[in-house]
């Protein structure tokens, strides 16, 4: 909301700086975003008069002009404009002046005669969009203040050079007009607040009943009234009120449409001007659409509207959308006379809805959503009118044409002092509460000691219960001047020994990853549907965004995949040469089981690409594999203490070979592979990118009462015994190994891989393994574990055709 | 010559051989020549046989105590060798070289504020509660005292799943779940992701926010105050200023939003005479919206506002981010570059 300072001074007298005003209202709950200084640009022009005013003598346009800018001589300035005339109090933008849009004013010479300055048209100054011709000043500001040539044009015109913006948060329905915050201001500082005046003059015989009005739904308006204005000259609203309008953001129209513009920006209270004449039957309708009726509205568009949109209609059709804008066919043109100016109230919630679906919010539809005061009508009204007559020439008729279904009655509520005393922890007297209310509009009836009656005013939309009423006691209190405890804080006690939070958990494995020495993402949880039908993902089970920013962000990832994916292209792109990723987050599918339609599961993605090592010495240069993803997928089980998955090869649709994770319950917890060659070259990836997912919900509820087991250490020592084993690569080493662990022996304690050698150009491979042999109750003689070890040899040689 | 002449004067041709041996390997040769199975002792012990009986036990000791000479001289010149070997490693220490590393392992920017901010609220003696990212209207809007066609709902755009289904724009949809979960008394705090149809400078579509929430019989105002001034000091330090100003949530009532001084110019609103570019000449950024629990939430979550009290609060992650680190691209946050991650080790 912009607030212009000279417009609110009107109202209250307030003394202090448009600053200190924009601070005090941001404690008061009406947050300053800055103070705007509309006419700074322009603050370097002059006034001037025009002493004498000469054809060019090379030019068939330009005027040679002498001008008294107070100063000893007058100034030279060559002018362009049709309606120059020696005489007129003008407008000069002096040499070293400057104009909007930063133009600084410099000496000049237009067809060999030299020009000091320029005479300017409202456009240039940035006033309004009018350039027909240079700005003529009157002899009197509105004031009566004489202007003098010299003086500052902005300050001698009186325009609004201060301008608060100030965001309202949607309660504040009281405060979308400089009235409203004259009202709070005198409130908070006791002033006094003065309505500006009226002094309406109704002539001519009682209209009260030339345009009958019919609400036909009291609760979509509770109350329709209206003037007509007759004899109405339609023209340009005067300086003063262009240039406010201007200041605050509103284009000037003409005198009729402005004045309704100027109403809603002062009382708050929305009008409509339509021509009187052009309403069929003389009568007003407010009702309900029908579904599919339509209305062009003044925008030139045609809107078709739905059951329930509230309409002003005449005796035949609608005439504009209430409460939201007026239509084209009855709007004030330049030909109008006769005004039927409308003053309404209507119920917030149904403008919403019709402003919502049409996308058509305007300055009345936003102050109608929000609540507008029913007490103010009659004022406002009044108040255009006598602007309108005032300013058109016209006259106001007698009386007022109104249908009221539903008068307003002031809301009751209870305010209890103890109550507001335990909810802010302060103690607060009766009379600093009544006085607040009091002062913000509200009267009290303390007739129960313990709990006041309080009706409140009708501009104050937000004030409905007791919790708001102690909400203003607390903001006149100062909220920044309420006391500072610290609360003791409620232990439950079921919290105590209960199963590790998910977050924690989550927590604990980010560390362990970061600790391990992966970097950790965060991506969107939206990709888009393309991203994943590259990765081969299948449609159904998706999460579609209805109304998504763009189609890269339409649909809820079903893996991490595509975000890390899409890291590893972005760092190769930017040199890396080794990506270690790892993320936590959901992935989500529908599930129709779900109250939210929607399955959330936790997940936890590695990639890894490129260089084992970053650039740094004492390391070997040598890619990053298979074995180095699946060591950190091993280390997270033991770190949860939780048995080994075995590893099997499955088709998958983006990773080859693809590595599933199976539990020995059987449950699927994840999938290591390498993003398939045709697809890494879309991330640019030339190297192997290895990925591993792995269900993190699984793993927290599976490790829940994981813990470590002691056991004794070993009193005699173990003997080690290698062999070696060529086996064809085909021969998985898992195989090898559960083949040895197999032997039916009493001594072999543990078979590990020690290494593997693949001679080029063979089909085999060497597979060494240690075996390690131990008896817990003595120490072992070299001959018996020979004996052991010859055993488990040829028991390989015979069950899987290896050769040792 | 005479065997024991020959025994006598080994020690010195070992003396002469060992002068020259500069490495462990020309010792190492020395001591095989000389102290070996086949060296030179050995051989002139092999002639022992042919002594007279009577002259075996003089050589006998001779030759043992030429063999202990010999094994002490080789002795001391090894440990002279290593000694120096010792001084050499010692004066060409490098303690320069940089340390071979492991990989750099980092937590990202958003999780080390979350967890700082949770670790506070933590220590004062609040559980973590959750909840789902795609949640009811309900849930979100209408239990917040936000029912269809609320003004309020303007302030946040929303993604939809569905009419009734949506990406929770803050997290205060944990409050209702904690609360129609749980009986009071309760204190929570809610992290996580958050969504909003937003995407600029200043906005990205996916942001973080912690929900706090303390309900018991006698919470107040000034519990509230409190509470947040700790969390404020805490996090951003002690000499951090805290203003509380009067706001509008829908949930909250009053509603307040918590501004603390200026982490870059201190809270005066200029540096070097300029205005400060974090503040924009304030001296106040705001940092986290609060207020008392509206009536109209505890009744949707069938609490008795006039038995229970509470005040519920969100944060921005994302702010206390960049500006407990100087972060000055919301965006880079998702863009997950290396360079950026590694700026934040653990």
């Amino acid at each position: 909301m912009l607030l212009s300072f000279n417009w609110l001074k009107e109202f209250v007298p307030y003394t202090g700086t448009a600053e200190e005003l924009g601070n005090m209202l941001t404690m008061l709950g009406l947050e300053l975003e800055e103070v705007l200084h509309p006419y700074a640009e322009i603050g370097g022009v002059v006034i001037g008069r025009v002493l004498t005013c000469e054809a060019h003598p090379d030019s068939d346009h330009l005027h040679v002009c002498t001008v008294d800018v107070g100063a000893a001589d007058p100034l030279n300035i060559v002018c362009g404009a049709p309606n120059v005339a020696a005489g007129q109090l003008v407008p000069v933008a002096p040499v070293g002046s400057t104009l909007p849009g930063g133009l600084v004013m410099k000496k000049a010479k237009l067809r060999g005669v030299p020009s000091f300055g320029m005479i300017c048209s409202e456009r240039e100054l940035g006033l309004t969009d009018d350039h027909s011709g240079i700005l003529v000043l009157p002899e009197t500001s509105r004031s009566g203040h004489r202007l003098m040539p010299g003086e500052r044009f902005v300050e001698a015109c009186e325009l609004d050079q201060e301008v608060l913006d100030i965001s309202i948060t949607p309660n504040r329905a009281d405060c979308l007009s400089v009235y409203g915050f004259a009202r709070i201001v005198g409130a908070y500082l006791g002033l006094p607040v003065t309505r500006p005046a009226v002094h309406l003059q109704e002539t001519g015989d009682d209209m009260s009943h030339a345009v009958p009005v019919d609400v036909q739904d009291g609760g979509f308006c509770p109350s329709y009234t209206g003037r007509i204005i007759k004899g109405a000259k339609v023209a340009p609203s005067p300086a003063w009120m262009r240039y406010r309008l201007h200041g605050v953001g509103i284009r000037p129209i003409s005198n009729l449409v402005d004045v309704t513009n100027y109403i809603l920006m002062e009382l708050g209270q929305p009008l409509h001007a339509f021509d009187h004449n052009k309403l069929a039957g003389g009568r007003i309708i407010v009702r309900t659409a029908r579904e599919g009726e339509e209305l062009t509205t003044l925008d030139g568009q045609k809107r078709v509207l739905r059951e329930g949109d509230g309409l002003i209609c005449d005796a035949e059709k609608p005439v504009a959308l209430a409460g939201v804008m007026g239509g084209l066919e009855t709007e004030i043109t330049d030909e109008s006379e006769s005004v039927f100016l409308e003053c309404a109230v209507f119920r917030p919630r149904s403008i919403r809805v019709t402003a919502r679906r049409l996308g058509l919010t305007s300055e009345a539809s936003y102050r109608y959503e929000r609540g507008v005061d029913p007490t103010g009508m009659a004022f406002a009204l009044d108040r255009a009118a006598t602007l309108m007559a005032e300013l058109s020439g016209a006259t106001v008729c007698r009386g007022v044409c109104a249908c009221t279904p539903q008068p307003w009655k002031a809301p009751e509520v209870r305010f209890r002092r103890s109550r507001a005393e335990a909810l802010l922890g302060v103690a607060l007297t009766d009379e600093f509460c009544a006085s607040t209310l009091e002062c913000l509009g509200c009267t009290v009836d303390r007739s129960a000691k313990d709990e006041w009656k309080v009706r409140t005013p009708g501009w104050r939309y937000d004030l409905t219960r007791e919790a708001d009423l102690i909400e203003e006691v607390a903001i006149f209190k100062g909220v920044d001047n309420l006391g500072e405890t610290l609360p003791s804080i409620p232990q439950n006690l079921a919290a105590f020994g209960a199963p590790e939070g998910r977050h924690a958990f989550m927590m604990r494995i980010k560390h362990w990853a970061a600790g391990l020495g992966l970097n950790e993402a965060v991506n969107y949880s939206f990709v888009g549907n393309k991203d994943l039908d590259f990765l081969g993902l299948p449609p159904e089970g998706r999460v579609n965004i209805m109304n998504p920013l763009t189609a890269e962000q339409d649909v809820l990832r079903t893996e991490l995949a595509p975000g890390l994916f899409q890291n590893v292209r972005q760092n190769i792109a930017q040199g890396a040469n080794g990506v270690r990723l790892f993320e936590v987050a959901e992935a989500f599918r529908l599930d129709a089981s779900s109250e939210t339609t929607v399955k959330e599961v936790r997940h936890l993605a590695m990639v890894l690409y490129g260089a084992r090592h970053d650039d740094v010495w004492a390391h070997e240069d040598a890619d990053m594999d298979y074995v180095d993803l699946k060591g950190l997928v091993e280390k997270l089980f033991a770190y949860l203490r939780l048995p080994l998955p075995s590893f099997s090869v499955e088709e998958h649709s983006y990773l080859a070979p693809a590595v599933r994770m199976t539990m020995p319950d059987g449950t699927i917890v994840g999938v290591i592979g390498r993003l398939k060659p045709a697809l890494a070259d879309a991330y640019l990836a030339r190297k192997a990118v290895w990925y591993a997912d792995v269900d993190m919900d699984y793993l927290h509820a599976a490790s829940q009462n994981m813990r470590p087991v002691f056991q004794s250490l070993p009193v005699f020592p173990a003997v080690r015994r290698d062999i070696t084993f060529i086996a064809p690569r085909t021969l998985h080493v898992e195989t090898l190994l559960e083949s040895v662990r197999g032997v039916k022996t009493s001594l072999l304690e543990s078979v590990e891989l020690l290494y593997i050698y693949e001679p080029e150009g063979s089909a085999d491979r060497n597979v060494t393994c240690r075996l390690t042999f131990r008896r817990a109750d003595r120490t072992l003689q070299d001959g018996e574990v020979d004996k052991e070890r010859e055993k488990i040899a040829s028991a390989l040689v015979k069950n899987l055709g290896v050769k040792i | 010559m005479d065997l024991l002449e020959q025994l006598n004067g080994l020690a010195a041709k070992l003396e002469v051989r060992l002068s020259q041996a500069a490495t462990e390997a020309e010792l190492e040769s020395a001591r095989v020549d000389f102290l070996g199975r086949k060296g030179r002792l050995a051989e002139l012990m092999s002639h022992l046989r042919e002594l007279s009986p009577e002259e075996r036990p003089a050589f006998g000791q001779t030759a043992n105590a030429v063999k202990q000479k010999l094994t002490a001289m080789l002795d001391a010149r090894r440990a002279e060798q290593e000694q120096a070997a010792e001084s050499a490693f010692l004066a060409s220490f490098d303690p320069t070289v940089p340390g071979r590393t492991l990989w750099n392992g980092s937590l990202h920017p958003i999780t080390l504020a979350m967890e700082e901010v949770c670790s506070v609220f933590r220590s004062m003696g609040y559980e973590i509660a959750g909840g789902p990212e795609v949640e009811t209207d309900f849930n979100c809007f209408e239990a917040l005292n936000m029912p269809p066609e609320h003004p309020a709902r303007d302030m946040q755009d929303t993604l939809y799943i569905s009419d009734k289904v949506l990406l929770r724009t803050h997290t205060s949809c944990v409050q209702v779940r904690t609360m129609m979960s749980r009986k009071p008394p309760l204190a929570v705090i809610g992290p996580g992701k958050v969504y909003r149809r937003d995407s600029d400078v200043t906005h990205t579509p996916m942001f973080h926010q912690i929900e706090g929430l303390l309900v018991d019989r006698r919470v107040t105002m000034a519990d509230l105050r409190g509470t947040l001034t700790a969390f404020v000091r805490a996090v951003f330090g002690s000499g951090t200023r805290v203003r509380f100003r009067p706001s509008f949530f829908p949930f909250t009532e009053p509603s307040v939003e918590v501004d603390m001084s200026c982490t870059r110019c201190g809270g005066h609103g200029h540096v070097d005479g300029q205005p400060c570019r974090i503040c924009k000449g304030s001296g106040w950024l705001e940092i986290l919206g609060s207020g008392m629990v509206d009536p109209a939430v505890f009744s949707a979550v069938g609490y008795d506002p006039e038995e229970v009290s509470g005040f519920a609060f969100g944060l921005g992650v994302e702010r206390i981010a960049m500006l407990k680190y100087g972060l000055t691209d919301l965006r880079m946050n998702f863009e997950n570059d290396v360079r950026f991650l590694h700026q934040f080790p653990v």
